[in-house]
């Protein structure tokens, strides 16, 4: 399992550097559509990274790079630690 | 298909709240039952993936783009419950951090990507493996299962937006341009679950043989595949 948690994580990174060097650009259905009638997003809340981007740092490959792997390992210690917690509690 | 803040009007998004919620603590009370100890890595590799792979934007009819939303793989190895529960925690960290998706539609966006998107596949695959035993039923199911559960995912997404109240446009309108799009991704994403449900089954059998959290009157679907 050890090896499947390696290879897994080094392919989520690949995903990372391909979404953010060759296929970042999005144009999903939903804003298509919402941009033919003139619908706009009413925020209530301020996202840290809009855009997946580090304010400051906007355009940044890197950078951006960097943020996807952090929050990627991120996910992954959070369903770590979230399945210990379910399992202690059978 | 993350529908944003005030795209959805406040009866349907506490609407979607509810029934997600009803999910929600069924997945909670199953993962508390029969999570053990070799799915936690798995289930946690796996959303970290799936996560990755959202951020790949790959061109679709129109110009305009789709990316994998991992609900069928996440479902088919973990089991449904199990696949809600990391299509959640994506939906959150996605909401939260990055903007997309919204609070007040966190809900919906779970309800669409998160239970239909995950379940629907998960009972499509669960009958064809049932009703033909065999591998190549299993990838079919796995095929369609991912292909159906994406556009009705879209299709929800369209149903809510066309009830809102917020959202200018019919139900017909919007049912039609999510649907018909989404097919395309379905097939996407019903290509590449086959592909990896097809290269665990030959390379790790063990992992797809895992217990699955899963509704009781559907068990591992893969005890139905006959040996040999």
């Amino acid at each position: 399992m050890d090896r499947l948690v390696v290879i897994g994580l080094i392919t989520s990174l690949v995903f990372v550097i391909i979404g953010t060097f060759w296929f970042s650009y999005s144009n999903e259905t939903l804003d298509v559509i919402a941009e033919r009638f003139n619908a706009s997003e009413s925020n209530i809340w301020t996202p840290l990274f809009p855009d997946y981007e580090i304010p400051g740092f906007e355009g940044n490959l890197m950078m951006n790079v960097f943020l996807g792997a952090v929050f990627t390992i991120l996910i992954f210690v959070i369903i770590l630690v979230m399945g210990k917690i379910l399992k202690a509690q059978k | 298909m993350h529908i944003p803040d005030g795209f959805l009007d406040l009866r349907i998004c506490a609407l979607m709240y509810f029934g997600t919620l009803i999910f929600w603590i069924f997945a909670i009370r199953k993962s508390r039952q029969n999570l053990d100890e070799k799915q936690i890595p798995l289930m946690a590799t796996l959303t970290a993936m799936f996560f990755a792979a959202q951020m790949v934007n790959y061109p679709i009819v129109g110009g305009t783009t789709a990316h994998l939303l991992g609900g069928p793989i996440l479902a088919i190895t973990l089991g449904p419950y199990a696949g809600l529960i990391s299509m959640t925690i994506i939906l959150l960290i996605q909401a939260l951090f990055f903007g997309d998706g919204g609070i007040t539609t966190f809900g919906a966006n779970v309800w669409n990507m998160g239970v239909i998107g995950v379940f629907i596949p998960y009972l499509i695959f669960f009958l064809a493996t049932k009703i033909t035993k065999s591998q190549k039923g299993m990838l079919t199911g796995a095929f369609i299962g991912a292909l159906i559960g994406d556009d009705l995912a879209a299709i929800f997404a369209g149903l809510e937006l066309g009830l809102s109240t917020t959202f200018p446009y019919s139900i017909q309108v919007a049912v039609t341009a999510m649907g018909l799009h989404h097919l395309f991704i379905g097939i996407g994403e019903g290509i590449i679950t086959t592909m990896i449900i097809s290269i665990l089954w030959k390379s790790r059998p063990d992992l797809l043989r895992l217990q699955k959290i899963a509704p009781s009157w559907m068990p591992d679907p893969i005890t139905f595949i006959k040996e040999g």
